[in-house]
């Protein structure tokens, strides 16, 4: 619980500072982009690497998304939505562009890239195992996250994976969220007694 | 596809919006509702704080030298186009400032041949009227030197006879000179001795002819060389002193010199 909380605190000081240093970002300024590297490297770079599950392949992946993310800043708008979902799209779509590239036979098959996904693993198996809220989720809801966050299934695929119908998955995604929503606002709760107490 | 506010929160479709699984007319289509809906765009926000904090809880930190290399890359790719757009700017400054310096250098010019022109058409004005002053002398002199050249040869043609007119009593110191040819039957007399006289008087020629005094001419006022009528048959001339502009008949009381002709 310790670690949460701290992890939400951190989130909490993100959100202030985010506009400001995105400004900074748009502007061509390396401070900024430094700082936010150092706030999201670690988010989106455990979220290539599970879906990668290739540490050298992720860290070229981890780079090539903060380029990305340094040349194109003027394209971001806040108005749609925040700057991590933005940042993990790109590194998502970079990172799903790579798998098709890499396994030919997958290429010509719908742009599926996880038909034979348990090949070839060159990973620590710790990378790869979840943290947080997460763990406290029923095994399914748990996998429904991990399938369409970590592993870039389309809902589609991810129904097909967990063999059940597409509306089940839907709703185990919505309720998995909903349940860590509660998770977060306890903890955020904790954090404010914890603030007001300080 | 549903696209309306009760299905969207059911189907499952802004959570695949924020995993990145639609189509960009798709997005776009779920941007437009998401700025229209307020409540929509609420909910939406809550769904990407959730996967933020998924994300956030199972970060892996990355190797130190990720963040090196990307800064790296970053100030390549930076200090190139700063230095271009730099190199481009001035530039564009340095052509500016020569087009300014051009502009200002052809405007100065522009005023000092300006005012160098008005100096060139002042002195021309002055050399023009110098000119029709010069041109006018010119022809006054030309006249009188043509005058003076005819008088001349009148005078020292060998057919001219010299004949001295000599102040009577009443005007002693007169003496005027008197050519005259016979054969191109001219009179050309030289009065630069004879007395000034008042504005009511001239002194008047004229030839006796077998008794009668014919007119030859009044005789100007500054004038030292004149032709005068020359008459046929003269015995004698004679030059009296006349109320100004001359006389029909001579006032023979005021007559001041004579001289026959031989």
């Amino acid at each position: 619980m310790d670690e949460q909380h701290f992890t939400f605190g951190k989130s909490l000081t993100l959100m202030q500072n985010d506009n400001t240093l995105i400004q900074q970002l748009k502007s061509k300024d390396e401070r900024a982009l430094s700082l936010l590297y150092d706030k999201y490297s670690g988010a989106i770079y455990g979220v290539i690497i599970k879906m990668i599950r290739d540490e050298g392949k992720a860290q070229n992946l981890l780079q090539d998304t903060f380029i990305t993310v340094w040349e194109k800043a003027e394209t971001y708008d806040a108005d749609k939505g925040r700057f991590y979902t933005w940042v993990y799209r790109i590194a998502k779509n970079k990172t799903l562009n790579v798998l098709r590239k890499t396994d030919p036979l997958i290429q010509t098959d719908d742009f599926s890239v996880h038909t034979n996904k348990e090949d070839a693993i060159s990973i620590d198996p710790e990378y790869l195992e979840l943290n947080g809220a997460l763990t406290s989720l029923e095994a399914h809801h748990k996998e429904a996250i991990e399938l369409v966050y970590f592993k870039g299934y389309t809902h589609k695929e991810a129904h097909q994976e967990m063999n059940v119908p597409l509306g089940t998955f839907k709703s185990y995604i919505r309720q998995a969220l909903k349940l860590l929503r509660e998770t977060y606002s306890k903890s955020l709760s904790l954090l404010l007694l914890i603030l007001n107490a300080l | 596809m549903m696209m309306d506010k009760k299905s969207l929160l059911e189907n499952g479709l802004l959570e695949q919006y924020l995993l990145g699984e639609l189509n960009a007319n798709q997005c776009e289509k779920i941007e437009q509702l998401l700025a229209s809906d307020n409540e929509l765009k609420t909910h939406v926000e809550q769904l990407e704080l959730d996967f933020e904090n998924i994300g956030l809880e199972n970060a892996i930190t990355p190797p130190e030298f990720i963040k090196s290399q990307l800064l790296d890359k970053v100030k390549i790719t930076t200090a190139n186009p700063k230095v271009v757009t730099l190199a481009k700017n001035n530039n564009t400054k340095f052509y500016l400032g020569i087009a300014a310096s051009v502009a200002g250098f052809l405007l100065i010019g522009s005023f000092w041949m300006y005012s160098q022109l008005s100096d060139v058409k002042e002195q021309l004005q002055t050399v023009d009227t110098t000119n029709t002053e010069l041109n006018t002398t010119i022809e006054t002199l030309n006249t009188e030197l043509e005058r003076t050249n005819s008088l001349y040869s009148e005078i020292v043609n060998p057919d001219t006879e010299h004949y001295i007119l000599k102040g009577n009593a009443s005007l002693p110191e007169a003496k005027v000179i008197s050519y005259v040819n016979h054969k191109s039957k001219s009179v050309v007399i030289n009065t630069e001795r004879l007395p000034e006289l008042d504005a009511e008087h001239d002194y008047q020629m004229w030839a006796d002819v077998e008794g009668e005094m014919i007119d030859m001419g009044v005789i100007s006022k500054g004038k030292t060389m004149m032709t005068m009528a020359y008459i046929d048959n003269a015995e004698s001339l004679n030059i009296t002193i006349e109320p100004s502009g001359g006389n029909d008949h001579p006032t023979v009381e005021r007559l001041v010199t004579n001289v026959y002709l031989r």
